[in-house]
Parts: structure tokens; C-alpha cells; sequence
């Protein structure tokens, strides 16, 4: 199988047109400073660059991705960087709903096993005496809601088992959050390598950038 | 750095903590935005109150208290981008990814094992092996006493389960994975091994009978006190509010990279807990984390007490047969809290 019809899933490619006259020398120049942050080793060698990220700190702004490969092309209007970046992170979020399908399936597992069991203790247990419990004085006259009286379907309710509706929920969660972060993740970094390799920035800028 | 010097304590002499409320920043702009930043938290503290001490009973229930703690996660989640404490804390995809899934073990995988070993299931069977009912002497008491109680005794045992955590090693490997978080933001507290959230929920309240709105009331402590341990957002809390509760500024002191700083503040809510004990330390740190803030992963997070577990009895072996004391790379590794 064509591994291009899966990794879009945790690779972002993209391109990056350069200023008119740069070469890859001056374009991996202003691109240096962002590989030069915690766990992150990179390698130039002519016009391509390859780095790698392990333990990257939550502030650095390529932190979703774990690897890449920059290298710069000369196209018909000049030359355009190309980068093909991988990120556990991304695959991670687009296993995560199956991961918690399995908790939901797991839960409802359970559920099944354990009813039998319930129901056993449940016809064991003494009838109880439910008694009515009543306000403080000063809740009545503060006007706080007495209790309720307890109801018989109560119990049942009680009995019902663990539910897997928060397991459902999270699955759609992540689901969303992947496609989220696979759209802003791509125009992120796009817009990142196009601000460093930007000759408006003053370096001031290109700095905080 | 000189750090300064509490109590018999030299703190922030590693890493730098602001200690005492006159150097902690107050929220800067405009009247209104300091307006909100101001009055948001005891406001909200009392509109909940009194919410669910007069919310007839079809609506005081637990399932309304959950609706209402996701509409707050959101609302807090909006006030961290609108006006964070710190920029070096801005969440993230990556940092809210990973801060959910842990949520989401919390709500799942977790909850289910708690039904069987959680404190219920334990308390229950001491009950039903002693044929004891609960104890039912504060269901007669006002419910903002019960409420209290509640709270409070929970927060106790709490603070000594988490102080313990930073004083015994076998409990300090399972809590430490959660020190390695390098910034706060709401689901933070979340972080963690599952093992680390499991004991720090375990409490006695199962022993003891509350009226169901006390317990209500209860949990507003947790939804407008606790959830602001961890969270990126200015505020210009009340003196009385940051003496008697934890705040954000509390908790960034924990988590400090500082090792003396980060022994201090172990209450969840209350904490003049912590005053009554000699462990608080007013003050607020942005440095935060372990062995210099290096990230720990989420595969690391779930192994780490069992592999460093490992790594100590080995360690305590190995001085035993060959007689060796512990070097001193060793015991500069002890509970950093």
C-alpha cells in the first residue's frame, strides 16, 4: 500500500515561496533559531535539512512535530521550501477515539458480568427502613427546599451500572480536536516558516516570532 | 540566587518565586477588564451557593452540577485566552490534546475501577462487614455546615495523602509524573498516573450521612475554589479569599522548580489548612516543573512508578549487599514535591 494514502494522518507537507534573490543558505539562516530550542538536533547538508525533537517543551512552536525534512527547490518564480513534518501528537489524537470506543465497549463489558452478581446482592440485602430526613431549622427559615421523600425507583437507577456514555463522548472529543488540529497545526507552521523567511520583519520581530 | 528566606526555609534560591502577595502582579487594562478579574471568582463562588441551596430538587441533582462544570471548563477556558497569567503558559493543541485524554482516563477507565477498589467500595465493605449504617449524626446540622464539613474533612485527609506523596518515596514515584507539568492550565490537574488519581480521591466521607444538597454545596468548593489550582488567568483575588482558599498563586508555588518552594501548599481547597500546619507559602512562581522543566510523555507518565519504583528497591539493594552509602546524585533525586 501507497504509505502517501495514510501519513497525511501525522505528516504535514507544504511549501513556502522564498523572497526573490534568497538562497537556501540565507533561508535555513533565518529558519535556524527554531531548531536550536530543548531536545530538538538538527542537520543541514546543502539545500535540505533534517531534524529530529524528543521531550519538547510545551512553548516551543514546532512542538506537535517529532521530525521533518526542509529542503529548498528552484521552481520557475524562484526558489520554494519544502517540508514534510511528522507528528506523534497528530497520530496519537487520530487513535484516541478508538482507544476510548474500546473503554465504552469495555464498560458495557463489565456491566453485563456484573449484573448478575448485583442482582444477588440486591435480593439479599434486608428491606432497609428508608427514613425522611428533615431541614435544619435555620435552612426552613432561610427557605432551602426540604428533601425529597425517598422513592421506590430510586434504587433502580442506583443499579443501573457504569455508564459508557462519557467513553462515547470522548471519542467524539478527540475526533473533532483531530480534525481541528490537523487544519490549524498545517496553517501554524505554514505561517511560521513564512514569517522567518520574510524580509519585511524587522529582526527585532523575526526574533519573538 | 539568594531566594528569600520563611520560616526557617530559604526559598526560591533554585529557581525563582515570588514570595509574598506585594510582589505578585495585579491584573493590568482597562476598569472594566479589572472590574471582572476582580469580583469574577467570589462572585461566582456565591452565585453557585446560593444556586444550589435554593434550586428546587428536580434540578439540584448531580447531573446538573456536571452540566454546569463543563460550561465553567469552557467559560475558564475562554478567560485563560482572554487575559492569561503567564504567555510562557498559553495552552496549546499539543498541551489541550494531551490534558484531555487525561480528563477523559478520569471519566472512564478510571471511574470503572473506582466503582470496584475506589473509597465507596472499601467503605462500603468495611460497613457491611461490621454491620455499621452511616453516620448520620450531620444530617440534622444547617447545610451550609454540612457542606463545610464535607469539604473540609475530604481537604484534610487530602492534604496529608499529598504531603505524604512528597515525603515517603514509594508514594512520591506515583505522584511525581504530575510535577513534571511545566505550565497550568485547566485540565492540569488531571495529569498524571492513574494511580497518583486514584489515591488522591480516596476520602472517608462514604462513612458519614450528608443530605444530598449538602453534598452539592460541597462540590462548589471543588467547581469555585480547587479548579483555580491550576489555571492560567490573572486574577486580583480577595485577601480573605487567598487566605482561607487556594489559589493559582498557591499552587504555582508548588509546582515550582524550586525544591523548597515546591514543599509547601499540599491542600486542595482550604488552604489555611497548610497555615495550621506551618507548610504555606504566599507567593507565586512561572518556572515550574522537574529536572529543569524536561517534559515527561505520556508513555513515561504511565510507567514512571513503576520503573523508578524499580530503579530505588535496586538502589537500596545494592547498598545493603555492598555496603556503599547512597551517592549524592541519589538523594538529590529525593521527593522534589
Amino acid at each position: 500500500m501507497n504509505a502517501g494514502l495514510v501519513d497525511w494522518i501525522w505528516t504535514v507537507r507544504g511549501s513556502v515561496e522564498l523572497a526573490p534573490g534568497q538562497t537556501h543558505e540565507e533561508a535555513f539562516d533565518r529558519l535556524d533559531p527554531l531548531f536550536h530550542t530543548g531536545g530538538t538536533s538538527h542537520q543541514r547538508t546543502g539545500d535540505t535539512l533534517t531534524f529530529s525533537k524528543k521531550a519538547q517543551a510545551a512553548q516551543d512552536k514546532m512542538s506537535i512535530f517529532d521530525g521533518g525534512v526542509l529542503r529548498i527547490e528552484q521552481g520557475a518564480t524562484g526558489g520554494v521550501l519544502r517540508y514534510r513534518l511528522t507528528s506523534r501528537a497528530l497520530l496519537f489524537c487520530f487513535l484516541a477515539p478508538l482507544l476510548f470506543l474500546t473503554f465504552a465497549g469495555l464498560t458495557i463489558a463489565v456491566g453485563k458480568l456484573d449484573k448478575p452478581a448485583a442482582e444477588a446482592a440486591e435480593k439479599k440485602k434486608p428491606e432497609k427502613k428508608e427514613v425522611v430526613r428533615e431541614l435544619n431549622p435555620v435552612d426552613k427559615f432561610l427557605g432551602a427546599p426540604a428533601p425529597e421523600k425517598p422513592k421506590k425507583d430510586d434504587k433502580k437507577d442506583e443499579d443501573e451500572g457504569p455508564s459508557p456514555v462519557p467513553a462515547y463522548v470522548f471519542a467524539g472529543l478527540f475526533a473533532v480536536l483531530y480534525v481541528v488540529g490537523r487544519i490549524l497545526e498545517d496553517r501554524l507552521i505554514r505561517r511560521l516558516f513564512r514569517k522567518r523567511l520574510s524580509d519585511d520583519l524587522p529582526d527585532d520581530r523575526q526574533a519573538a516570532v | 540566587m539568594d531566594g528569600v528566606r520563611v520560616g526557617n526555609r530559604i526559598i526560591g534560591a533554585q529557581s525563582p518565586v515570588a514570595v509574598g502577595w506585594e510582589n505578585v502582579p495585579r491584573v493590568e487594562g482597562g476598569p472594566v477588564k479589572r472590574f471582572v478579574f476582580t469580583w469574577f471568582q467570589p462572585t461566582l463562588f456565591f452565585a453557585l451557593i446560593a444556586f444550589w441551596y435554593y434550586a428546587p430538587n428536580s434540578i439540584a441533582k448531580a447531573s446538573t452540577a456536571i452540566v454546569i462544570g463543563l460550561g465553567l471548563m469552557v467559560l475558564l477556558l475562554a478567560l485563560e485566552w482572554v487575559n492569561p497569567r503567564f504567555k510562557s503558559w498559553q495552552l496549546t493543541w499539543k498541551e489541550a490534546v494531551v490534558d484531555l485524554f487525561y480528563v477523559g482516563l478520569g471519566f472512564t477507565v478510571l471511574r470503572l475501577i473506582e466503582g470496584y477498589i475506589g473509597d465507596g467500595a472499601m467503605i462500603g465493605a468495611i460497613q457491611n462487614a461490621f454491620e455499621w449504617e452511616k453516620l448520620s449524626w450531620f444530617t440534622g446540622l444547617p447545610l451550609l455546615v454540612q457542606a463545610f464539613l464535607i469539604s473540609f474533612i475530604f481537604d484534610f485527609g487530602q492534604y496529608w495523602m499529598h504531603r505524604g506523596m512528597h515525603n515517603w518515596q514509594p508514594l512520591w514515584v506515583i505522584h511525581a509524573p504530575h510535577h513534571y507539568i511545566t505550565q497550568l492550565n485547566i485540565n492540569k490537574g488531571a495529569v498524571g498516573n492513574p494511580i497518583e488519581l486514584f489515591l488522591i480521591g480516596l476520602g472517608i466521607g462514604g462513612f458519614f450521612d450528608f443530605l444530598p444538597r449538602a453534598a452539592l454545596l460541597a462540590g462548589t468548593f471543588g467547581m469555585a475554589v480547587s479548579t483555580y489550582q491550576h489555571i492560567n488567568v490573572r486574577f486580583n483575588t480577595p485577601r480573605w479569599w487567598r487566605f482561607l482558599f487556594n489559589t493559582t498563586e498557591h499552587h504555582s508555588v508548588h509546582h515550582s522548580q524550586d525544591y523548597e518552594a515546591s514543599r509547601s501548599n499540599y491542600s486542595g481547597t482550604w488552604i489555611i489548612i497548610d497555615r495550621m500546619f506551618g507548610t504555606c507559602i504566599d507567593g507565586e512562581a512561572e518556572l515550574l516543573g522537574m529536572e529543569g522543566g524536561r517534559k515527561m510523555s505520556i508513555r513515561e507518565t504511565m510507567t514512571f512508578p513503576f520503573t523508578e519504583g524499580w530503579t530505588s528497591l535496586k538502589e537500596r539493594f545494592g547498598r545493603g549487599r555492598y555496603g556503599q552509602a547512597m551517592p549524592a546524585a541519589m538523594t538529590a533525586e529525593w521527593p522534589a514535591e
